[in-house]
């Protein structure tokens, strides 16, 4: 037995010089961008990677692009950046709130977008149920060139991905939408959420809901769309209440995880709750709105 | 590295915490690493504008930053920075391990928002825990200390 | 009386602290150092068949590993019952097994982990209901072989210590026909104290004796502990200790110092061994868990005839504090109310879990909270008013503790008229339409002043200033850099800043019991008032002949000898002192001091470390709180405390404590606990699962003083710093009570624990199948003889 070599941390200037080099490493190198997760890997009794890659020196992967259709959010943006660029999208009220709620200000002023997305175990993340209500995409840049795909697709397989891949930009749709997100701390806040509940809806001049997408995080090990909710949701006035009763109806539908903080009867107990706060909140944003 | 307006060159591994290399190499004990993980604020320092947990933080990444520690925010010699005073004449200090952080985070706040509200503060420390004192006076120091500043601005301008 | 007491004087380690100077334990960074580490166990319990150190011996960068061969002793507070590494058994998951120093911390860590540790593994006992199921395994399968430190209390099987209370005849009482039985069943969890610094340690071995810089409470306990495992002369351990990080009780023991004094001597070398964070949440000496119940019986017009409890406390895998702690049963959950009968058994459990250990108001927070719940459960069945009934129950002038100690003076019912009047005076509490549910709660506590002896030297310097002697430590709260002295420099006429603190060595500084319990201010207080009656004795002499006047006339002040009455007639101190170095030597004073030793009526108490309350304190606390039945969260929406503080002698730093001491009992009532599986393992491993209140948790807490109780301290104060965490769990499992409509038996009221309460959820009810249904089938020694002791 030796001492643990330190591992080390290359840091390119460029997308394609970062793939690269993960290829070539292979399972011995990951990216890292903020570091805020890989940093307490020893806490959680995981080793070092031998090497890890820094995406935070490459100036697209920093930038938050707005073509019009299309807000395209770079992965190495931290979450403090996200939310004071997203004051000006009030579609994106659900992305704003995860950005500028979580974790804790120090901790927002450093992690990443992508690392947020990307963190395994990490079941409270609180960018990922946001982006899946708002449909997001990530663009994901490997060996072979550019793929783009779902981000509901990216995180159930983000375990399984070739050496070299690396989530570049999430981007999403800026389509005429309310959306929120609501979360539930045990502490008024400053720990990881027990549940999450992001929504976006589209609504007619009558307030009916046309179409509407609701995600749900940290029930689950892994953040995920729940259609049936949306489904219940559309065609009918936005109703808060309403929400609640279906969302517990329909509540079987998870298997709530268990953990230090919580057990899963809680999970599942609270979350028609947290959604009954997510659709006031866009109750007001749609008011706001008209 | 620039560490409080100077130019430093340190020898850490690249994934060594920036507060470590704080601490041992350099010297800067100001800056405590009380969790090791983000969640108690002690080890708050500025990299560039932004105050971060600087456990969280490797040294590789800090590479050609501008790093700011505690000891930067009064003059050795010097008189106390206005937080730091409106702290003292609180009676705000206890055991004194968290009060680097507070004080970073504070500056953080009071430079981005000059004159906040209570609940501003409140948010502004969801980082930062203090054992000792129940947190009302630090929270009343930073009171004070932006309503001095904010006198002082209006004075200057009349 | 000079202006300096009552004072809002400024701490004098304010400015350094603000700027980041000040030096703690962890920040020591002298050249030379060597980095140690602990081989822990990583497995709860088991028969430890091999050690093998040899890999570690091999690995670069080692200059000294070393095991339990090392280190002979045991130690404890009544029992030592405790090795340094563990011998022949592991008893805890993270127990020491061996220790490295190498010349980096990584290179110290790398060979810990390379030590190799075989073990043939036991089922571990985790809980008190294993650890006293019939068919349990000894934890302790010598425990009759230990040295006995503390006689009294009974032992046996797995239980490490038992004190018992017996006054008057409780059987009879509880059979009488007017009175109503009622029973209450609580449950606390695990409390740790998580101090910013972690314990930490420097040692060194000059000329033959350890020298020991230390975060702690305790150097003179280091002292003797160190001493006693290493198998040395207590004379030859210094402990010296800087500023501490926080303590709040779990820095009262002696910790790892002797690991790294091993170290040092085995390498020639300074040694600094600093837990992490992780070791500080797998292995801090927490606030142990406790299960509790409580029965009385009592009249239909509130009288309380008679009560019996048992209190089982879980003290880990050895003893500790916990055997001591026993005692405080009798005087928390025993006290607050005027009693008939009363038969109390408090029993120590050992269990395969990390040692626990002191926090602030030991025993009594969970006791406290045990005893409201049942007191607003009894208001309940005869519907009787809660604070009525606090009125006419709570302890006054001549009535009988638990032991058959007599009160003094009306303190209780006083302040809580106070409390009323503290609560009319504030802005109502509003309680909006918002579908969450309100409550409200008026509680009262028991506490005491930890006396004991305390040893301090005053010099007067030939410039006229006093240097104050002690080993006393400043952790935090003040007492040690700004009440001590300011009693200094009121009594010797001085201003404050004139007193220098001699920081604490144990070299240097007389025995004392430590920084805590509340008894700095009173005990350390009480020795440097002595010290300073022996130099103004010193001082007046001279001056006298030096004014021409008698020495009785004399008065000191600003720094002044003058002839009382005429302030012309005056001569500064410092022409005393420089006199004094011609004429006798320089001039100085030592002082002592150890309580008055207030005893227990004969036979009540058994097994008893402190049988009686030599120095009492009050508390009483109210609280007003909204429970969303939706989530379970509690938010307290106001905060009250009348505390009895004897005298304030600096107002300002009582409420510092009082707010802070109120807030760390929020984390305990509503977030804080430290659960362990069933392997042992604790599962709080950092501050993202072990959740302290954050600013945005806490209210501003409304605090009226209570001045004028019988007090023998200094002035007439009583320690300020412990009892504000007293009764806060206490006031929020009853308000929460109120709120919810249900009875609250567990803590912390976590969102999950409290919506299980509202939702009836069974889970979240309280089971104590270990826990017979009398006193009688709870005690080890013959009931009989016990009741025949104490006359029954």
């Amino acid at each position: 037995m030796t001492v643990p070599t330190a591992p080390s941390l290359y840091q390119p200037t460029s997308l394609d010089d970062a793939v690269e080099r993960l290829a070539v490493a292979g399972p011995d190198a990951a990216p890292i961008a903020g570091a805020t997760w890989i940093m307490r890997s020893p806490s959680r009794g995981e080793p070092f990677h031998r090497e890890y890659v820094s995406l935070a020196r490459i100036e697209e992967l920093r930038r938050i692009d707005d073509d019009g259709a299309t807000l395209t959010i770079g992965a190495a943006v931290t979450h403090a950046r996200l939310a004071q660029a997203l004051a000006g999208h009030p579609a994106l009220e659900a992305l704003r709130q995860a950005a500028a709620t979580s974790a804790n200000p120090s901790v927002r002023r450093q992690a990443t977008v992508g690392g947020n997305l990307c963190a395994r175990d990490f079941a409270a993340a609180d960018l990922a149920p946001a982006l899946l209500s708002l449909s997001a995409r990530v663009v994901l840049a490997g060996p072979a060139g550019i793929t783009t795909t779902p981000l509901s697709g990216f995180l159930a397989g983000r375990d399984n991905l070739p050496p070299g891949t690396v989530l570049a930009h999430v981007s999403v749709p800026l389509a005429p939408v309310v959306s929120a997100h609501a979360r539930l701390t045990l502490r008024r806040a400053g720990d990881y959420p027990v549940a999450i509940v992001s929504v976006a809806a589209t609504l007619d001049d009558a307030g009916v809901v046309e179409s509407a997408t609701v995600a749900v995080g940290s029930v689950e090990p892994v953040a995920r769309l729940w259609p049936e909710l949306a489904a219940a949701m559309t065609g009918r006035p936005l109703d808060a209440d309403e929400a609640v009763r279906t969302a517990r109806e329909l509540a079987g539908a998870f298997t709530p995880r268990t953990s230090v903080e919580a057990d899963g009867w809680y999970r599942l107990q609270v979350l028609p709750t947290v959604v009954g706060r997510a659709v006031r909140a866009l109750e007001s944003h749609g008011r706001d709105r008209t | 590295m620039f560490v409080n307006g100077e130019p430093r060159r340190v020898h850490a591994d690249p994934m060594t915490p920036l507060s470590g290399v704080l601490r041992e190499e350099l010297h800067l004990r100001g800056t405590k690493a009380a969790c090791g993980e983000g969640f108690c604020g002690s080890c708050t320092v500025f990299v560039d504008d932004d105050a971060v947990a600087s456990c969280l933080v490797p040294v590789g990444l800090a590479e050609g930053r501008s790093v700011r520690t505690v000891e930067s925010l009064a003059d050795p010699a010097g008189a106390l920075s206005p937080l730091q005073q409106a702290m003292k004449d609180n009676d705000a200090v206890q055991c004194g391990m968290c009060f680097p952080g507070m004080l970073m985070s504070l500056t953080a706040l009071l430079e981005t928002n000059p004159s906040p509200e209570r609940r501003d503060v409140h948010e502004a420390l969801v980082g930062n825990i203090c054992r000792c004192t129940g947190y009302e006076r630090i929270v009343d120091a930073a009171l004070t200390a932006a309503r001095a500043a904010g006198a002082a601005v209006e004075e200057d301008a009349s | 009386m000079s202006d300096v007491i009552g004072a809002d004087l400024p701490r004098r380690d304010a400015e350094d602290k603000l700027r980041g100077r000040t030096v703690f334990t962890v920040d020591a960074a002298e050249g030379g150092l060597l980095h140690a580490a602990l081989c822990r166990s990583e497995v709860p319990a088991g028969r430890i068949v091999s050690i093998d150190l040899e890999p570690a011996r091999r690995m670069p960068g080692v200059r000294a590993v070393v095991s339990a061969a090392d280190a002979p002793g045991r130690y404890g507070i009544t029992i030592a019952d405790h090795p340094l590494f563990a011998v022949d058994q592991i008893r805890y998951l993270g127990e020491p097994v061996a220790a490295v120093a190498a010349e980096t911390l990584d290179q110290a860590r790398a060979a810990a982990s390379a030590i190799v540790v075989e073990v043939e593994e036991y089922t571990p006992l985790v809980t008190m209901a294993q650890a006293l199921a019939d068919d349990a395994r000894d934890l302790h399968p010598g425990w009759e072989d230990y040295d006995v430190l503390v006689e009294g209390g009974r032992r046996g099987r797995n239980i490490g210590w038992e004190a018992t209370v017996v006054r008057g005849d409780t059987d009879a009482a509880f059979a009488r026909d007017d009175v109503r039985i009622v029973e209450t069943e609580f449950v606390a969890g695990r409390q740790n104290q998580a101090p910013l610094e972690p314990r930490a340690c420097v040692a060194g071995y000059e000329n033959g004796r350890f020298v020991i810089q230390t975060s702690t409470q305790v150097p003179w306990s280091v002292r003797n502990s160190t001493a006693r495992l290493l198998g040395v002369r207590e004379a030859d351990v210094r402990v010296v200790v800087p500023p501490v990080g926080g303590g709040f009780g779990m820095k009262f023991e002696v910790s790892l110092e002797p690991f790294a004094a091993l170290l040092a001597r085995a390498a020639g070398r300074p040694v600094k061994l600093v837990n992490s964070r992780q070791e500080e949440m797998q292995t801090a000496l927490c606030r142990e868990n406790a299960e509790i119940r409580i029965r009385s019986a009592v009249t239909e017009s509130g009288e309380i005839v008679a009560r019996e409890a048992v209190v089982l406390m879980d003290c880990g895998a050895y003893g500790g504090e916990q055997p001591f702690l026993t005692s405080m049963t009798a005087h928390t959950l025993g006290g607050n109310y005027r009693l008939g009968a009363v038969r109390l058994v408090s029993r120590a459990v050992y269990t395969n879990t990390p040692p626990n250990g002191a926090f602030r108001a030991c025993n009594g927070t969970y006791c406290t909270a045990a005893l409201e719940r049942h007191t607003d459960e009894i208001c309940a069945a005869i519907g009787m008013d809660r604070v009525e009934f606090r009125r006419r129950n709570v302890l006054g002038d001549g009535d009988l503790g638990s032991t058959g100690q007599v009160f003094e003076g009306d303190v209780l019912a006083p302040m809580i008229d106070r409390m009323v009047a503290l609560r009319d005076s504030a802005a109502p509490v509003e309680r909006a339409d918002d579908g969450r549910l309100y409550g409200t709660a008026t509680t009262v506590g028991t506490w005491f002043i930890f006396v004991g002896p305390s040893a301090a030297t005053v010099n007067l310097n030939p410039d006229g200033t006093a240097t104050l002697v002690t080993a006393g430590v400043e952790i935090g709260s003040g007492s040690t850099m700004q009440a001590i002295p300011q009693l200094v420099a009121d009594s010797l006429g001085l201003r404050p800043e004139d007193v220098t603190v001699r920081a604490a060595d144990t070299d240097a500084a007389g025995y004392d019991g430590g920084v805590g319990g509340g008894r700095t201010t009173v005990s350390l207080g009480a020795a440097g008032v002595a010290a300073c009656d022996e130099v103004r004795r010193k001082v007046f002499d001279l001056a006298a002949e030096m004014l021409e006047a008698s020495p009785d006339d004399l008065v000191l002040t600003d720094g002044h000898v003058a002839v009382n009455g005429v302030p012309s007639a005056r001569i500064t101190l410092r022409e005393v002192a420089e006199r004094a170095q011609q004429v006798s030597g320089p001039i100085s004073g030592s002082g002592s001091f150890t309580g008055i030793g207030v005893q227990p009526m004969s036979g009540c108490a058994a097994g008893h470390m402190i049988g009686a309350l030599d120095l009492p304190v009050f508390a009483v606390h109210e609280c007003d709180v909204a429970v969303d039945p939706d989530t379970g969260h509690v938010e307290v929406l106001a905060y009250r405390v009348v505390q009895d503080v004897g005298r304030a002698i600096n107002p300002r730093a009582v409420r510092g404590q009082v707010q802070g001491g109120v807030v760390q009992g929020l984390g305990y009532a509503l977030h804080e606990e430290i659960t362990i599986d069933a392997r042992g393992k604790v599962r709080q491993t950092g501050f993202e699962t072990y959740r302290m209140p954050l600013s945005g948790d806490v209210v501003p807490v409304q605090l009226d003083m209570y001045e004028g109780a019988p007090s023998f301290g200094p002035l007439g104060v009583k320690g300020a710093g412990e009892v504000p965490i007293l009764n806060v769990a206490a006031a929020v499992s009853c308000a929460v009570a109120d709120a919810i409509g249900r009875p609250v038996s567990q803590i912390p009221l976590t969102p999950q624990r409290v919506l299980g309460l509202v939702l009836g959820r069974e889970s979240e009810g309280v089971e104590l199948r270990h826990i017979g249904p009398g006193w009688r089938d709870n005690v080890i020694a013959d009931p009989d003889e016990l009741m025949a002791a104490a006359g029954v």
